[in-house]
Order: structure tokens, then sequence, then C-alpha cells
């Protein structure tokens, strides 16, 4: 959730709010003859005040599992999850009086902490990271997918050299293929029947991914594709196997692009074009590796976030019940 | 054949179903989110299984209330149909008679015990009740008629609390003793051809469980018997307060100062000259009797003694001169030398300090009773020996310069107030730690309830 | 041309004394006598006329003279391979050679175009002579042969074989200089004229100028059950009398008979054919046996939790407006099916599958054998043949009238009230009218002439905005235009352009306007509906403003109605509106979070909207289809073909195996679970109000917006610099 002038209006509702319980407190901690406690009524009333907010900040994780519901716009959600679960820690420390207690509410109110403070630092995550995602990874696609389309690069990259260099034996993974996406299983029967795609002029110039032409196939000689077949085989596809292996040419950048360049000259013009392809491979393949730090950054933070809240709510519902009955 | 990137290609390398299948990340936070949860779980249903409910308390128990960590029905016990969230004030009589503030406290406004006595609060003194708990009620210290006395919103010791009332505008030391405090302090001739000595406070104030030597004590005064009554000499001491919920062990308060003990060393309370005794340290009745008996005894030894030549250093010019030599009877002789000796005492040396009543006439004076304030702070304890680190002038700045005995010598609040002041630089300055509330001369024995076995779970 | 006929010449032919009966060309002494001088324009069962002269021989004349035509003089010393003759040939060769193509199709095919094998064999390599710059064209509206304009020598062989030999006279010369060339009628594309495709003009072509058509195939598989037919008993049939034998020799295997039996299925719905069918014999059923289901989100059901989360869910029902009518299914074949029981009956006589074979659609439904059926199946150019068959033609003509008027027409229930005596007066009146792709039916701007019911194929409905045309619809069977012209000011509000092989019902001017006046329920209907067009194409139209740029256009941003993108900037990929799509569509997601990304937002993979809705050319069901609205949606009769997927230009289209309830084949009345696939796209969640991806983004950062206002700004800005 991006910090924008759009959520303006939350913001000045929870501060408004913040000022009147710290006013309701400090009036409160003042006049106690026995100083802040939980247990006194305005104590109760700001423990459940903030236990009402965690647990609203709790549901969007239900809320996430029913998107379909029309219980409110999930930005709406979002938006309160931010502001009252932050609101909630300043409630639960004028319900504790700034007083941990014992070893119960203790854990409670650590937990507490460290659940606002991921949270904080994953808003603050989300302000940025994505930012960075847009700029640095053009290319990106669905991180959980990014396994995948690595095979399918490598695939393409197996191919492209194939088409200049002739048969490699490169293997062709035959496993498999899972349901996919933009019309693929729509594509299979037809490029199984050897039926030619002629339906209208219009739909042969819009779908033109539905009609596959066969390039004509120039292929170099040995000695011409030898550089290549040798980069290729043990560099590249090394690489395009395992990006992230560290101490590799091409995981970095420049000296990608250095290493390209060498052998554009070493190279007939035939096969510039199919160098130009691999190092479009390489690079969309590179820029993996960063989207997939990048996810990890921008959502590592839910693993401590998440199951913690999930214990503070647990643990929370006992405290509530043990400290009414008590 | 560049490449082309159009959204029918990308979305091609898609799995369809890709969302519904795991990831290592998903698993992660899928097994986190579960097993953490778990563990809290297991944790709190562990601890409720091992019947130790210390995790629930909000705190740790004081001291006295350690033993009871885990056992919260205790004081906590079971209301009908509802919710206890302090302990029941008959929990706390189960073991403690809690005697009432006032007998004229309306019953109402009588607080529980938890309001005062609050628990979990760490290993801390449990009674110490707050300052809130006191000012109340007392905040405002109004008469019965609503007229305010001396002060109002009083809040703690340094917020509102007012200067001791010994210590208010015009109030005097009501004591007959005559005492220069500040010539005493001074290099001073011990006794008439003593030599000059530096007397400190201990030789003269000390409490009463003190033991050392008397430096300036006497013994014949010290242990002599004596006809008047301290009573009558003392102001009486519980005049306001309520009493400690244990009594003194004599080293808190200052004993008064005492004649045969303090001043015995140096004020000398001879009588004649030829007469080494001195007159005991009592009544003027006494005294004169002893002085008889004594000049009786002289003559009856020393019958040569009833001529008597004339000093000439006591030729007072102006006056008629006496004859050289008189030759008087014994009993002459006894009346005239006691009345030579009742003067010095009368006049002299028993007035230095004591204010004396009908010293003019032929009667016997009547020496004035003392008056002796024994606690100057009526409503609150002190305890000298909690601040015997401390040496006396350091509070008692006044008592150097002090030459009337009318003047109070107890330091002021704000003496007090440097020590005793909120926060952990600071001594306890709260309410209780001078006032009491309950009042322990009401007590009542509590019987026993809890049996050692019962409570032997208790906090490890 | 003197002398006697049966008097004989003398003359010699490179040295050698030859005798031949007078009046004997040049050519035909020399291959009397065994000497072989090479021809292109010449046939030997064709009037000579010596146009490509590529077979001169020097006769002492001043001149060389063409020997095709040069009859016979007494005396005459022919030299017909001196170094002049050999020199004129050649160079004849090469300049005929500069300007065909560089291997024509019949060279490719068979090797065996004769102006390449002469080239050859007179060593001819690259030509000196520049090449034809403009292209002459190709015609590829016939269905058995095809035209390549460029590879014609102007031989004039198949005009002769049209005219001489066929008596069809459909062929003739057109055009002048570069562009002279053959033509068909008035110079109609092939497949538009009266050629019958007999077939002689192919085989009398010397180059790849006229080919015959190579079909999927040329042969259909032979099963046990089926019988090939000889030329001669091809021949025999009605139906193919006329035709060139060498053509059905060539297309041998494109015909057989089938015999089905009882219960055997013809052909199976959704699945890639290239025939059709003619019922001879026997009665067929025809049938949609796809489950009509899950499409349409399903939702509600049964159980506490799931009436609970229906409610919660503010789910309406998924109301389709129009399938509150009594709607029909249009199938490939002479019946259409109705919504509610999709089962109709064919009989001997009908013709089935033509879309499948004419346009290469999957089949639209499934046909059973009834009783035995004997029918004959077909591919495309022997449809072609048959269909160009009067007899034949009659008679489909005649079964299609009746059919289209009584179940098509008023199967429309606003139709339903015309009497049958209109219903018989229409019968007389109305005409088959065929069109090829690309054909225009109706020019916007057009005096307004007649009414049209689609028979076959797809017909485009576009209007021109300033820079470019708007796709209003794709109309397909059963869907009928023209009634906006007619009923308006009587000119044409719409481009109606043929897309593939289209065949419509052409109710003239008068009877449309007869039927009006007679029936002012259908005038009332109609008009409602011409009204009701008329303000969506005019908002549509509105929504057209040109700002161009390269990116945007590129992209297709430009076609798209509603697109959804995510805002990058705030998008922190956690898959809430792919999960939200999911759940709001039975767990299967109509969304990919993946694409081409414009500025700093993500173009999804979900659907656009397109102002030109590729996908929904070629449903052979006719289920995908532009709401009154906006919105393009999917019935759920939808057989699952995949056509619509593989024609979405930007992969929105998916295909998901469904499992759903059939019936079992084996156990009538039992019901088995199978899977069928079936086709989903964005529908824009139109049940719940608002899409859900949208709904469900916790981050702000999916939109679904008109591309044109949302990005108003940026392309703007893009324009300025």
């Amino acid at each position: 959730m991006i910090i924008d002038p759009t959520q303006r209006k939350w913001a000045l509702g929870s501060l408004a709010f913040f000022a009147i319980s710290t006013l309701a407190y400090v009036l409160y901690a003042v006049s106690a003859s026995s100083g802040p406690r939980g247990g006194s009524f305005v104590g109760l009333i700001f423990g459940s005040v903030g236990f009402a907010f965690m647990w609203f900040a709790a549901l969007l994780g239900a809320r996430k599992r029913v998107p379909t519901w029309r219980l409110g716009r999930a930005q709406a959600w979002m938006r309160g999850h931010l502001w009252l679960g932050l609101l909630s820690l300043p409630l639960i420390l004028f319900h504790g009086g700034f007083h941990f207690g014992g070893t119960l509410t203790r854990v409670l109110m650590w937990l507490l902490i460290i659940t606002v403070a991921s949270g904080l630092f994953g808003a603050a995550l989300q302000n940025y990271v994505p930012r960075m995602m847009t700029t640095d990874v053009p290319l990106e696609t669905i991180y959980d997918e990014i396994g995948n389309v690595r095979k399918s690069l490598r695939e393409e990259a197996d191919r492209a050299m194939e088409s200049i260099c002739g048969p490699m034996g490169l293997s062709v993974d035959t496993a498999e293929e899972p349901l996919r996406a933009g019309g693929f299983s729509a594509l299979r029967p037809i490029a199984a029947s050897s039926a030619p795609l002629r339906t209208s002029a219009a739909v042969s110039a819009g779908a033109s991914a539905a009609v596959a032409v066969a390039a004509e196939r120039i292929f170099l000689n040995a000695e011409e594709s030898a550089p290549l077949e040798r980069f290729y085989i043990s560099e590249m596809r090394a690489y395009l196997e395992d990006p992230k292996r560290r101490g590799q040419r091409l995981g970095d950048a420049n000296k990608a692009r250095c290493a390209f360049a060498g052998l554009q000259t070493l190279l007939p013009a035939a096969a510039q074009a199919t160098l130009k392809d691999l190092e479009e491979i390489c690079d969309e393949s590179r820029q993996f590796v960063r989207q997939e730090r990048l996810h990890h950054w921008l959502h590592g933070w839910l693993l401590v976030h998440i199951p913690l809240s999930l214990a503070l709510m647990i643990l929370g519902a006992v405290h509530a019940v043990m400290a009414l009955r008590y | 054949m560049a490449r082309t990137r159009t959204t029918k290609v990308l979305a091609q390398r898609i799995d369809l179903n890709y969302f519904k299948r795991p990831t290592p990340y998903k698993r992660a936070k899928l097994a986190l989110s579960v097993l953490v949860p778990l563990l809290a779980l297991g944790w709190i249903g562990w601890r409720g299984f091992s019947r130790d409910s210390r995790v629930y308390s909000s705190g740790r128990m004081s001291e006295a209330h350690a033993v009871l960590e885990k056992q919260c029905a205790v004081c906590h016990l079971k209301k009908e149909r509802a919710f206890s969230s302090k302990a029941v004030d008959s929990a706390c009589l189960g073991c403690h008679d809690g005697p009432v503030h006032h007998e004229n406290q309306i019953k109402a406004e009588v607080p529980e015990c938890a309001d005062c006595h609050v628990e979990h609060r760490g290993r801390v003194n449990i009674r110490a009740a707050s300052n809130e708990s006191c000012t109340e009620c007392h905040g405002n210290l109004k008469a019965g008629d609503g007229a305010v006395h001396y002060a109002t919103n009083i809040r703690s010791l340094g917020d509102g609390h007012p200067e001791f009332a010994a210590l208010r505008q015009g109030a005097k030391d009501p004591g007959t003793i005559l005492l220069n405090h500040a010539t005493h302090l001074k290099p001073i001739r011990r006794g008439p051809n003593g030599p000059i000595v530096q007397l400190e406070c201990g030789d003269c104030h000390r409490t009463a469980a003190t033991n050392a030597p008397w430096t300036y004590g006497d013994a014949q005064f010290a242990t002599a018997t004596v006809s008047y009554k301290d009573e009558k000499e003392f102001l009486p001491v519980r005049a306001q307060g309520l009493p400690r919920r244990r009594g003194l062990d004599g080293r808190e308060y200052m004993a008064p100062v005492k004649f045969g003990t303090a001043c015995a060393g140096c004020h000398s309370l001879a009588f004649d000259k030829r007469i080494d005794e001195q007159v005991p340290h009592d009544k003027p009745e006494i005294v004169h009797a002893f002085v008889v008996k004594k000049l009786q005894e002289y003559i009856a030894t020393h019958p040569s003694e009833v001529r008597v030549l004339r000093d000439p250093s006591r030729d007072l010019t102006g006056k008629p001169l006496r004859p050289k030599v008189r030759v008087l009877t014994a009993s002459q002789s006894v009346a005239e030398r006691t009345d030579d000796a009742e003067k010095l005492l009368w006049r002299k040396t028993c007035k230095q300090c004591h204010v004396l009543e009908n010293s003019t006439g032929s009667a016997l004076p009547r020496i004035a009773a003392g008056r002796i304030t024994q606690r100057w702070l009526p409503h609150a304890k002190f305890d000298h020996d909690a601040h015997r680190g401390f040496s006396c002038v350091s509070c008692h700045v006044k008592a150097v310069s002090s030459k009337e005995s009318s003047d109070v010598l107890i330091p002021g609040i704000a003496n007090c107030q440097a020590c005793h002041a909120p926060g952990p630089a600071h001594a306890e300055s709260r309410c209780f730690e001078c006032h009491t509330y309950h009042d322990w001369s009401k007590r009542k024995e509590v019987r026993p309830t809890y049996v050692m076995p019962g409570l032997q779970t208790g906090g490890k | 041309m003197g002398g006697n006929a049966n008097s004989l010449v003398e003359l010699s032919i490179d040295g050698k004394a030859v005798q031949v009966p007078a009046g004997t060309t040049v050519y035909d002494a020399a291959r009397l006598n065994g000497i072989a001088i090479p021809t292109l324009c010449h046939l030997q069962n064709q009037t000579p006329v010596g146009v490509c002269r590529l077979c001169v021989v020097d006769t002492g004349a001043r001149v060389l003279s063409a020997s095709c035509v040069r009859p016979v003089e007494p005396g005459m010393k022919v030299v017909t391979n001196s170094e002049k003759v050999l020199a004129a040939r050649k160079t004849l060769l090469e300049l005929l050679m500069a300007d065909h193509p560089a291997s024509c199709t019949r060279q490719n095919r068979s090797g065996d175009c004769e102006l390449e094998t002469l080239a050859k064999s007179a060593g001819i390599g690259a030509s000196r002579f520049t090449r034809r710059t403009v292209s002459r064209g190709e015609d590829d509206s016939s269905l058995a042969i095809a035209v390549d304009h460029d590879a014609c020598i102007l031989c004039d062989r198949c005009i002769r074989g049209c005219d001489e030999v066929k008596n069809n006279f459909v062929l003739g010369r057109m055009g002048k200089g570069y562009a002279a060339g053959i033509a068909f009628d008035l110079n109609a594309p092939m497949g538009d004229s009266t050629c019958i495709s007999c077939g002689e003009c192919m085989v009398s072509c010397p180059t790849g100028a006229l080919t015959n058509k190579v079909v999927v195939g040329t042969e259909i598989a032979a099963g046990s059950d089926s019988q090939t037919f000889s030329v001669e008993q091809l021949h025999k049939l009605p139906v193919f009398a006329g035709v060139s034998g060498t053509f059905l020799e060539l297309n041998r295997g494109a015909i057989v008979q089938r015999r089905f039996r009882k219960g055997e299925a013809i052909c199976r719905e959704g699945e890639f054919g290239s025939t059709a069918f003619y019922i001879v014999e026997g009665k067929a059923q025809v049938a949609i046996s796809t489950p009509i289901a899950h499409v349409k989100t399903q939702g509600g059901g049964q159980g506490f939790f799931k009436k609970l989360s229906s409610i919660l869910v503010g789910r309406e029902e998924d109301k389709r407006e129009e399938e509150a009518r009594d709607r029909s299914i249009p199938i490939d074949a002479s019946v259409d099916l109705s919504y509610g029981n999709p089962v109709a009956e064919l009989g001997p006589g009908d013709l089935f599958g033509e879309m499948t074979c004419m346009n290469f659609y999957p089949r639209s439904a499934t046909v059973r054998a009834e009783s035995d059926v004997v029918a004959f199946e077909m591919l495309r150019n022997v449809l072609d043949i048959m269909m160009k068959n009067k007899t034949f033609r009659a008679q489909l003509d005649n079964n299609y009238r009746r059919r289209a008027l009584e179940n098509h027409l008023r199967g429309v229930p606003m139709f339903a009230q015309l009497s049958p005596d209109f219903i018989e007066r229409l019968k007389q009146s109305v005409e088959l009218v065929r069109y090829g792709p690309g054909q225009m039916i109706a020019r916007q701007g057009e005096a307004a002439g007649s009414f049209y019911l689609v028979r076959i194929g797809f017909v485009k409905i576009s209007e021109e905005y300033p820079g470019g045309e708007l796709v209003l619809a794709y109309l397909s069977r059963g869907d009928y235009f023209g009634e906006i012209g007619l009923l308006g000011g009587g000119v044409r509000t719409a481009t109606c352009t043929a897309l593939d092989h289209v065949e419509v019902v052409r109710i003239p001017g008068e009877d449309f306007r007869e039927m009006m006046e007679r029936f002012p329920g259908v005038r009332s209907g109609l008009e409602a509906v011409a009204a009701e067009r008329r303000a969506a194409n005019a908002q549509r139209l509105q929504m057209v403003q040109s700002v161009p740029i390269d990116q945007f256009l590129s992209q297709g941003l430009m076609e798209a109605q509603s697109l959804l993108i995510l805002d990058l900037q705030k998008c922190t990929r956690c898959d809430a509106c792919v999960n939200a799509c999911a759940d709001a569509h039975d767990g299967v997601t109509r969304l990919v979070r993946e694409g081409l990304r414009f500025e700093n937002f993500l173009v999804a993979t979900s659907c656009r909207q397109c102002r030109d809705p590729l996908c929904m050319v070629g449903c052979p069901v006719g289920s995908i289809r532009r709401r009154n609205s906006l919105e393009v949606i999917i019935e759920d009769w939808c057989i699952g073909c995949g056509l619509c997927a593989r024609n979405c230009p930007y992969g929105n289209i998916n295909l998901h195996p469904f499992e759903v309830m059939a019936e079992d084949p084996e156990h009538a009345g039992w019901q088995k679970a199978v899977v069928q696939q079936k086709a989903t796209s964005c529908d824009l969640c139109t049940h719940l109000k608002e899409p859900s991806c949208v709904y469900a983004c916790p981050h702000d950062a999916a939109h679904r917006v008109d591309p044109r206002k949302f990005f108003a700004g940026i392309v703007g800005r893009g324009s300025i610099s």
C-alpha cells in the first residue's frame, strides 16, 4: 500500500484518534488512584478498543480468503489494517500503562511490538520496492512462474542456437505441460492437426500467434559457429540453468554486454540476429534473478508479520479471557 | 527472427493454475502461520496443564505474596456469575487484618484493600500505596465546617504538602527548659574549673536504645531516683497520629535529654563549698531537705564551724558590715547556711535552666513543668536510625545558631524533600513513608486458614 | 491457304524432305516427322493462336515465323534449330522468364511448369531484364482453383479450353499492356463468377497461373466403410457431369461415400475438419452434446455456507437479457438448434458441415446416424464443384429457402407473426447470394436495397471514422442486417463485408417493405432493434478519438474499450486480483498477471473488450458475442473448440477443462462426470457489479479503465514529445 495523499483522510482520522486517546490516557493516568492499570475501567476500554483494532487488522487475512464477498473494498480494508493496526500499539501501551506486566502480557507486548514494527517495515517496503521493481525489472514476470519461464527461455535459446548451428542434440524436455494461459491449449490440437490455418484475412492479420511460419534456415558452417557453440554450451547454457550461481560472467550486466560484443565481432552477419536474441534471453534471465531478490524483500517480512500476528491474536484472546476472569 | 514480446506470447509462458501451486515461500508462510500459533497455543496450554497460572499474571507479585503467584484463585475468589478483576477484601482478610482508619469513617468511602494495595507490580512493597489513594480523601485538608485550614490540592510530598505544623509561622517550642544551643555547640568550659570541650549533638541527644557511655553524664544523677514524673515533664506522644503496625525498637526517636546523662557532667549542683556533695536533681522540697540534712551533718561533725569569720572579699561597699566574727548556734548556722545555699540554687543553679515559679517569697519555689516535646510530627513517623548516616546539623541546621529554647529546631519539609522525591534517584516520597493508614491499635487477631502444603507449590 | 485438302505438299525440314497434306502447319509437319519444336501457347486440341512465338522456325522468309500457325508451302525450306532460331527462342524465353515468379506454384508442386522447363533446357539462368514491379495479383476466391496472374504468360490456353473445349465461355482477356491478363466473366473474382470449376482451364495452363488448390490432404482418409470413386463413377453422378476428367483425377479421393450404422457419430462438435457431408439416404440427428454449463459462473448452489456466501457476495443472477427469449443456436447445417433442446434432424438431400469445409471452422455440433446413413463426404474443392452444379444448387437452394425462412426467420420471435402465405411468397423472391472473403456486401452511404439474413460465414459490420474503421459487430449465421438502412433514410449506415466465405439470404427491398406494411408488429420490433443498434453504434463511435502514439497503438491499446491495468508502483505482486478472479469464477482465473507494460502500468492479460473483437470470428455456434452494452461474453453452450482463444491476439481467452455431468453413452439415462473444455474470458464480473480483481486489490493498483480516457494525459504528453 502506497502512502499517498489519498490516505490523508485515514491519516488525519488516526491522528485525531491518537490525540484523543492520548489525552484521555494522560487525564486518566494522572487521576487514577493507583496509577494506570489494565484492569481499571478506562484501562479495559483502551484494552478492548486496541484488541478490537488488532482483530480488525487480523481479519484482513480472513478477508483475503473470500475476496468476492462484498464486505467493503479490499483497499478500504487494507487502509483500515494499516492505520488501525498502527493505532492498536499506543492503545495497548495505554492499556498496560506502559507496563509490560507478567509473562503472558510481556510476551503479548513484544509480539505486538514486533508485529507492528514488521508491518511498518513492510509498508515502507511496499512504498519503495514496487518502484524499484518497475524500473529495475522491465521484463518482470510472475514470481511463481519464474522457474517455468526460465525453462522456456532455455528452450528458446536452444532453438535459437539450433536454428543457426544445426541440430546440437540439446535435450528437449518432454515433461507434461501444465495448463497454460493465453489460449495456449487452444493451439495444441490445431498444431497437432495438419490443417493450414486459413480463416479470414482479418484473423490471420490479428492473431499472428496462431500462424507459425517456418523460418528459412541458414546454417553456419562448423568453423563459423564454433565460437558461438563453445560460448553457448560452456557458459550461457550453464547460466540459464542456474543463473543464481555466483561468479558467472553473464550474471553481471556489464560483463555480459562485453561478452556478447566480443562474440559479435567473431560471428558472420547471418548469426547476428540470433546473437541478439541470445543476449536478450540472458538479459531476461538476469532480470529474473533481480526480481526474485526484490520479491523476497517485498514479501519476506510477511513471514514474520503473519505468524506472529496469529500468535498474538490467540494469546491475546487467552489474555482477555483470563484477565476478565481474574 | 527477432524475438517479439506480445501479450499472448507472454501469457503463454504462464501456467494457468500457478496461483494454486505451492511455492517454497507460500509453504513457509503456511507452515509458519500454523506452527507459530500452535507453538503459542502449546505453550499456554502446557502452562495451563501444569496448573501454573503465573503466565496469566499481569505482573509479578509483591514480596509478601510471591508465594501465591501460581494460585490466582486464592485472591481472585470466584464470584457468582461474575468475573472478579481484583482480589476481594475477604481474600485479603483471610490472612490480614486491616483495621479501620477512622472510627467515624463513612462506610461507603472505605476503599477496598486492592484499591490501595495494588498487586502484580513486581517485587515491590505491597504496603506502598500510591499517593493518589491517600490524596483522594486527604487532598484537601478541610475541616468539618468546610473551611480550609492548612492546604488544598495536596498531591504528594513535593506537590502541595504543607509545612510541618511545628514550623508554621509563630510556632514555638513549648518547652520550659532553657537552653542555648548555639553556646553549647561552641567550645565551652567543662564545669566551673573544667577544661574547654566541644560538645557533639550526640553527647546529649540519643535514642533510647543507644547504650554508649555518656560523655557528660554523672552516674550519681543518672541512677538517682527522683520524685518527679517524666510524664509530667514531657508532652504526650501519641496525641493525634495513628500507631505503627509494629512497635518501636527505641532507635527511631531521640529520647528526651536528661540531666543526669547529659547535663550533670558540666552543670554542677554543688550548694556549699564545704560540702562536696551536690544536691539531687529533684523538686525544691527534696533539695531543701537534702541541703538542711547535709548542713546539719556538717555542723555536727565540725562544731567549730559555728564561729563565722567575715570574709573580706565579700565585703561589698555601701552595705553595713557584718561583725568580724560571729558565733552562731548550730541550728542558726544551719539555717543561715541553708539560706545561703538555696539562694544560690534558686537564684542561679536551678534557674539557669529551669523556670522557677514563686522564687521571690520565702516559700520554696516551684519548678515549672518541662513540657518537652517528644514527637514534633504527630501525624507522621520518623526514624532517626534510618537517617543515622547524616550528621545531625546537616538537617537540624538551626541548632548551631539557635539561642532561644523556644526555637523549633526540627528541619523544614524542604529538607525532607531534598531526598524524598519521586524517581529512582531519590528516596521514597509517597505518603505511606511517613503516614499510617490503618489504626493498628484496633487490630484484631486472624485465625490461620492455610496449611503449609497447600501453598508449597508457590513461586520458585 | 489455298490448295486441296487432300493434296500433299513437299518441303524440307532441317534438310529432311517431308510430305504432308496441304494446310498442315509447319509445327504439325515437323511433329509428324519426329522433329520436336518447343511450344508454350500451343495445345494439340485447341485452335492455334501463335501468341508466344516460341515455336519460331526459319522458313527462309524475311522474318522467322511461328510454326504453329504457319501452314506448309511447297518447297519450303524449314530450319528449326539454326543459330538464329535458337537465339530468338532464347531471347523470348528470357523475356518471358523475366516476368515469371522465380519458381511458380506448378513448378514447386510437380516440377512441370512448361516455361521453366524450357528455360532450364535453354540454359537460362538469371534474367538480364528488369522484373515487373507491379504485381498483377492473385485470385484466391475459387475453392478449387488458384489463380496467380503473375505466373500467367497470356498464352490463352485456358481461354480456349473454357470456350472451345467446354463451351463455358467464362474466361476471356482483360486489360492492356502490363496489366493485361485473363479474366472470369466481367473480371469477377473466380469464385463469384459463373465458373463451374470444371477444371479445364487449370489442366490447360502451362505455368502456375491456374493450379489445382491443394486442400487439406487431398484425400479423405479412407475407412473400412468408405468407398472411393473412379472418375468414371463420378461422371455418372449427375452433379459431376461436365467436370474435367483431369480435374477429377487430381481430386481423386476428395470425395468418398460412407456408410454409417445406426447410432454411429458422423462428426463431433469441436473437432477441426475439412469436409462436408451430403446425406444420400437415411436420417441423422444433429445435437450439441456439450453440457451447457460453466462459462457462466455457477455460484448460488446448495448448502448453508454457499447460500450464506452468496448473500455476502451480493451475487446477482447472471442474467443475460437475451437468454430470456427462446434463443436458437446457429449451427453448421440447414437447421438451427433451440437453446432449450438442442437437437434436430437431417434427412436425404441435406448438406451439413459446409462452414467447416469452406472456412475451416471447427464442427459446431455432433451428428449421429439415426438410421443407417449413406452420405458423401467431400473436401472443399469437391463441395465447390457440387455447389456450382446447377441442379444440385437448385435443390439445395430450395431446401434452404424452406428451412431458412421457416425455422430461421420465423424462429426469431420478431418474425414469428409472418403469415404462411407471405412466407410462401418470400420463398419465390429471396435469393441465396455468396460472397468471398473481403468482398463488400453493402457499403456505407450506398442506397439501401435489400435485407439480409446470414446463412454461412461471418459478416463484419463496420463504420468509418476519421483515421480508421470501427467494427460494430460480427454477424454470424442466423443474424440479420440491412434493416437500419431500409427503415431509415434508405442509405446504408455501415459497411458490411464478408470475412470469409459468406452466404446470405437476400430479401429484396420491395418484399421487405411489404412485410413492414403488412406486419406492423414486425416493423415495430425491427425498428426497436434498429434504434438500439444505432444508439450503441453512435456511442461506440463517440468513444473513438484519434490519439495515435506508437506504443499505445502497437500494443493494441487503442483497440480496447476496457483494460485491466495494474499500477506497478503500487502493486505488491500479491496476486490478490488473480485469487479474487478465481474465486469469482469457480476456481478458474480469467486474468493472468502478466503482459506488456505501458508506462508504469501493467496491462494484465484479461479481456479488453476490443472494438474489433476478432475472437468472435469463426465461433461455430455463435456462443461468443458482444452484449448490447459493451462486453464480450461467452455463452455457456460453448463447445470448447478453442477458435476464439486462438484468434484472440492478446491471449485473453483460455480454455479450461471443467468436470461436468453428461449423459453416459453406455447407460442410457445415467449421468457421468466428463471433462469438457470450455472457453473462458473476463466477464467483468457482471454478476457482482464490479470486477472482482479491482474490488479485491488491497493496494489500489488494479483498475478497469477506458484506455483512451485513462491514458489521455500520457498519450497527449507523448505526442508532443
